[in-house]
């Protein structure tokens, strides 16, 4: 794996500008790794041995990305909606598992690492880069069970809406009143369609 | 489901010479008390480290695995027999176990098993497939079943036969959501509605119906009146409400009318009386796409009784019918165990 400033240049390049959140998000995604035993996980074999899952859509999560190579595509990027500055890495081959967890504490913190800039965000970019581990992250070690229908590889399961006729893949139907269903179809959409059908 | 009596293509190595070796299949430790499960998966490579606590767990051979070509390993076997029995709601690991994979309920709702099908899935040679009740409601990630293939390596024709057979049947196995029903409920009698006592039915009918997602709309007393009853009957009936529920009133007492004001208000099915103790006395009704129960008073003493049974059903889209109301027979017996386990327990099983 490259080093921190090499990554964290990346992944600001990637994200599109640099922040405190860039630089939990790489220290997270590099101490996620090796403590999975990953040390290239953006390159053949590798790239198909690790799933991360992450509990916000933030700054942080397109670092975790660019660090470890994990896509939403490529359904090695899960996202649990939780809102918490945290995410667990998984090497599919061994089982293990660590989740990482931004501590509340490293915001107060900065001060006492980078006292010597006193704008906030910048205080916290510049302390975030040197604080210890144990300051910065809670670290577990977690069992993750990935059901097969979240794996990566090709779709192993499909089946067809008895109401639009649908396609829809990876076991995301549901069983509702004796009839199986696409989700849009059982649960209702987030989108209200503009134009009637038909008109 | 018996195991095969074919040759195992396994060749056995002393464990003094594993060092290198790729393990054929997850080796099991049992620690008493304290652990059961695989302390090496398979495909692990075994290190010159492994080979004291191999040996610490009676090993002194290893197998390493030769597969031909009509042959599949039983982790390959079983992803293809939990893919072919899980239908919609149902969902299991990427990783087996052991062997073994357990299906678990992707939301709650109503298990379902077609059991015939389960059953002639397991004649079949060399696989196996164990689960809970049909009619159970489950919660998100409950167990529902487990399958396996019996030996280690199961031959591709028996294999092939049990996918086939379950798609066939598909779905063995699948969850109803239930739907968010809207109830309304009238509870009768004279000594509640002249407040002689305090009704403790709504608390009761309410905590149940909205554990499963449905909503209390509305609730009325009404005394023991055969035309009030009927009357509030009909003024639910011209609303929008998915159950009408009332409660008591169901006996032979001559005070016991309210089964009389159900009968008056047009529904077109009505079933009175049910193969269940508690809840002989239940009535089951339906007008167009409204149902209706009729409690009897058991349900105010007992914890769990029929309309447990009877309540997932409805809001799962279901619409059991005199025989399902026969067929609850064999299991309908509550225990009265202290404490109530169910649903985890053999009441109103057999359904």
């Amino acid at each position: 794996m490259e080093d921190f400033e090499i990554l964290l240049k990346g992944s600001a390049a990637a994200h599109g500008h640099l922040c405190p959140g860039q630089v939990v998000g790489v220290r997270m995604a590099m101490e996620g790794c090796r403590l999975i035993g990953l040390d290239n996980p953006r390159e053949l074999p590798q790239i198909k041995k690790l799933i991360v899952y992450v509990e916000m859509d933030r700054c942080a999560t397109d670092a975790i990305s660019f660090v470890t190579g994990v896509r939403l595509g490529r359904r090695s990027l899960r996202f649990v909606d939780n809102g918490i500055m945290a995410a667990s890495f998984v090497n599919l081959e061994t089982g293990k598992a660590f989740r990482i967890c931004s501590t509340e504490a490293s915001r107060d913190l900065a001060q006492k690492y980078a006292p010597e800039f006193t704008d906030r965000s910048q205080q916290q970019l510049e302390a975030y880069k040197k604080m210890d581990l144990d300051d910065l992250f809670t670290i577990e070690e977690v069992i993750i069970d990935v059901p097969a229908c979240d794996m990566p590889g090709p779709t192993r399961f499909k089946s067809v809406c008895a109401k639009c006729g649908q396609v829809v893949r990876d076991k995301r139907e549901v069983m509702k009143n004796n009839e199986i269903l696409c989700r849009p179809c059982a649960l209702g959409t987030y989108y209200q369609p503009l134009r009637k059908k038909g008109n | 489901m018996c195991e095969s009596t074919k040759v195992l293509p396994f060749k056995t190595i002393p464990i003094d010479q594993a060092v290198g070796c790729t393990l054929a299949h997850d080796m099991t430790q049992v620690i008493p008390g304290e652990f059961k499960g695989p302390a090496f998966k398979k495909g692990h490579k075994v290190t010159s480290g492994d080979l004291c606590r191999l040996m610490r767990m009676g090993k002194n051979n290893l197998y390493v695995l030769d597969l031909k070509d009509d042959q599949v390993h039983e982790d390959d076997a079983v992803m293809e027999l939990a893919s072919a029995l899980s239908g919609p709601g149902v969902t299991f690991s990427g990783a087996p176990r052991e062997g073994k994979l357990e299906l678990r309920a992707e939301y709650p709702g109503l298990f379902k098993v077609n059991f015939e099908a389960l059953t002639e899935f397991n004649m079949i040679q060399d696989v196996m497939c164990a689960s809970i009740h049909n009619n159970t409601h489950v919660e998100k990630n409950n167990s529902l079943a487990a399958t396996r293939a019996i030996p280690l390596v199961i031959q591709k024709n028996d294999l092939e036969t049990a996918v086939k057979f379950a798609r066939q049947h598909y779905p063995i196995f699948s969850v109803k959501l239930f739907n968010p029903a809207k109830v309304r409920l009238i509870i009768t009698g004279n000594e509640v509605y002249k407040g002689l006592i305090k009704d403790k039915f709504q608390a009761i009918v309410e905590k149940k119906t909205t554990a499963l997602g449905a909503t209390l709309e509305e609730v009325v007393i009404l005394p023991d009146n055969h035309e009030m009853i009927s009357k509030q009957i009909k003024t639910y009936l011209e609303k929008d409400t998915d159950i009408i529920i009332t409660t008591g009133g169901m006996s032979v007492d001559p005070d016991d009318v309210t089964k009389a004001g159900i009968e008056d208000s047009g529904f077109e099915e009505i079933f009175y009386s049910a193969a269940v103790l508690p809840g002989a006395m239940f009535l089951l009704g339906y007008h167009k796409n409204t149902a209706i129960m009729g409690l009897p008073a058991c349900g105010l003493y007992h914890k769990t009784t029929i309309f447990d049974l009877i309540l997932p059903r409805l809001m799962a889209g279901e619409k059991p019918v005199q025989r399902d109301l026969a067929k609850l027979c064999h299991g309908g017996l509550c225990l009265n165990c202290d404490p109530c386990r169910f649903p985890v327990c053999p009441f109103g099983k057999s359904g």
